[in-house]
């Protein structure tokens, strides 16, 4: 990778994207929607609770929600014109002439889409200070939430990015990451149910939970939703979608971190203009 | 410098290179023409790696553009016909980005930028935006673009379309500062005489095919057995004109008042002929010579008949 400062397509793209008026909006709408929402649930809970004390869990469940909804809209958007506007913008050719590997682009590229996607968590984070001041919350969950968005962050990063390496124009690239991050996010869920309701009818051992099956377990450790819900302890769906095991974290952070590798490695292939897969 | 074997290049079934060879050697200035569609970009996307030929070997600086991709970056310089430039960067910053990208170290790069803006009479543009530059600025800072790391090897895909005029003699201006540096300059056009005093040899190549290739002089009379002519004269045009269009080894005269242009497919006894008929029809002449300033001439001339 290199330096990371002296890396010329970070400090580039650092210099475009901080230049413009664009990104200071996008930053100060993003902490006013956090912020309104915030404020506005708080006058909820003191409308119809006189006790506040120990409603930082419910509190913490809506803006973990409401992150996450902003994460899956924003970060995929980011990385799906990183390469596709080089493209449109008719700079990719040139790049692809320098001595910048097409590697070193997809992780400069990754880098520098991620990297706004941590600012606007970084900036939100005083925002979960207010937490604190109900209560009720463990320090723990903060930081395995906090894991828990890097991973995805990450994922819809690289996503974003092999999308628009595979994909010539960044409006089409742009819808095509977002379908593939619905799957994930939606599409494992519906499949987990249905699978779910077919076990269930099927197997009449009533001792056994869906849970048991280490199939559904794994597609249930996929699925973001779920394991969100479980890292913060809520079980919105209902007892059966509970995983049992200590270790779903781990399974999600590792399925995730593997398939934006091989996403990455596959972007960076795709953007080699002239292939020779037999060598180097 | 740049050679290329039987290179061939189809999509799908299109051939859009068919057979190729070029042969360019240091330090020679080489036009590449033919009308839009004929496959230059092609040909100079293929020598820059940035395209994968179907069959056929091309070698830049003696290294094989498929094989060894990396050497072949590191002596030349590629200006796409349409590129674009970055927002929100100063034309220093602009340049300074590629020159990090070539990894040129930090210290060299504010000299070597002053350097190059000098050579394309921007160093009044430093601090300007790119993207607010115009597009003669934003070509001549794309050559600029392609020098940061001194290659030998210069490959200029139609430096000069949408120019005005001024801006394409100023292009001009500069690329002959680069000729009298000893680099090997691929530039390609579909305008002729934007090249004609520039090149060294000319390629000419339509429908995929090159079809001369040589000097000037070379391709206009060798190849075909064609020169085009000019005849000026002072009176008795209709006569004038009557035996031109007359004569069998006369094509396409072009009649401008008192000038006549013409291709002309006879050998030289027989354009003596010619001027004696001319004078026996007491047309008054005053000029009667090979046309050679004008390059678009030699390029119908050459094409004429090609892919019919
Ligand atoms: N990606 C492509 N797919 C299909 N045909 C192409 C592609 N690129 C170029 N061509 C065709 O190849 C021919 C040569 O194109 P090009 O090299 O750009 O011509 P020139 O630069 O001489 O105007 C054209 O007929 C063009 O339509
Ligand atoms: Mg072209």
């Amino acid at each position: 990778m290199g330096n990371f400062f002296t890396n010329p397509l970070i400090s580039k793209e650092l210099r475009e994207r901080f230049r413009t008026p664009k990104t200071s909006w996008t930053v100060g709408l993003y902490l006013f929607v956090c912020g309104a929402i915030i404020i506005g649930f708080m006058k909820i809970i003191a409308n119809e609770q006189t006790d506040l004390l120990g409603s930082g869990d419910r509190l913490l469940v809506i803006m973990a929600a409401v992150h996450y909804a902003l994460i899956c809209f924003i970060a995929p958007a980011l990385a799906a014109g990183a390469i596709s506007g080089e493209r449109e913008r008719q700079t990719l050719n040139i790049l692809l002439t320098t001595h910048l590997s097409p590697r070193r682009i997809v992780l400069s590229k990754m880098l520098t889409s991620i990297l706004f996607m941590f600012l606007l968590l970084i900036a939100s984070m005083p925002l979960y200070s207010f937490i604190f001041l109900y209560g009720g919350v463990a320090p723990m969950q903060l930081v395995k939430l906090f894991l828990f968005f890097t991973v995805n962050i990450i994922f819809f990063g690289s996503l974003g990015i092999f999308c628009s390496t595979w994909i010539k124009r960044t409006s089409i690239s742009t819808i095509t990451a977002y379908g593939i991050g619905f799957f994930f996010v939606v599409g494992t869920g519906v499949i987990l149910f249905f699978l779910m309701n077919f076990i269930t009818y099927w197997i009449t051992d009533t001792r056994m939970t869906p849970m048991d099956y280490p199939i559904l377990e794994w597609i249930a450790s996929i699925n973001p939703c779920i394991v969100g819900l479980n890292i913060l302890e809520k079980n919105l769906m209902g007892e059966s979608w509970t995983i049992f095991s200590q270790y779903y974290w781990i399974i999600f952070t590792a399925f995730y971190l593997v398939l934006s590798v091989i996403l990455l490695c596959l972007a960076a292939y795709i953007l080699k203009p002239v292939r020779r897969p037999w060598s180097e | 410098m740049i050679q290329t074997h039987d290179l061939t290049k189809r999509y799908g079934k299109f051939e859009a290179l068919n057979s190729v060879n070029l042969s360019i050697e240091k330090g020679k200035v080489y036009g590449f023409i033919g009308p839009n569609g004929a496959g230059k970009t092609t040909t100079m996307m293929i020598l820059s790696t940035l395209l994968s030929a179907s069959s056929g070997k091309a070698y830049v600086g003696g290294y094989d553009v498929e094989k060894e991709p990396k050497d072949v970056r590191h002596i030349l310089g590629y200006m796409p016909d349409f590129f674009g430039v970055y927002d929100n960067l100063k034309a220093t910053e602009y340049l300074d980005f590629y020159a990090s990208a070539y990894n040129i170290p930090q210290k060299n790069r504010s000299a070597l930028i002053a350097d190059l803006l000098e050579l394309v009479n921007l160093s009044n543009k430093a601090d300007s935006y790119v993207d607010h530059l115009s597009r003669g600025m934003k070509q001549r800072l794309g050559l600029a673009r392609c020098l940061v790391h001194s290659p030998e090897v210069l490959i200029l895909d139609e430096p000069a379309s949408g120019l005005d005029p001024r801006a394409r003699i100023e292009m001009r201006e500069i690329l002959k500062k680069l000729q009298g540096l000893g680099k090997t300059i691929l530039i390609s056009s579909h305008i002729l005489p934007e090249l004609a005093e520039l090149c060294d040899e000319i390629g000419v190549i339509e429908k995929g095919r090159l079809i001369a290739s040589g000097s000037v002089p070379e391709v206009s009379v060798d190849t075909r057995g064609i020169s085009i002519m000019q005849v000026k004269v002072i009176g008795r045009e209709e006569v004038a004109e009557q035996i031109l269009s007359s004569d069998p080894l006369v094509r396409r005269v072009d009649n401008k008042g008192n000038h006549f242009r013409f291709h002309y497919i006879g050998s030289p006894e027989e354009k003596v002929y010619l001027l004696q008929k001319l004078i026996a029809a007491e047309v008054p002449v005053t000029h009667f010579a090979d046309s050679q300033e004008n390059l678009e001439d030699v390029f119908l001339a050459i094409t004429e008949g090609v892919g019919n």
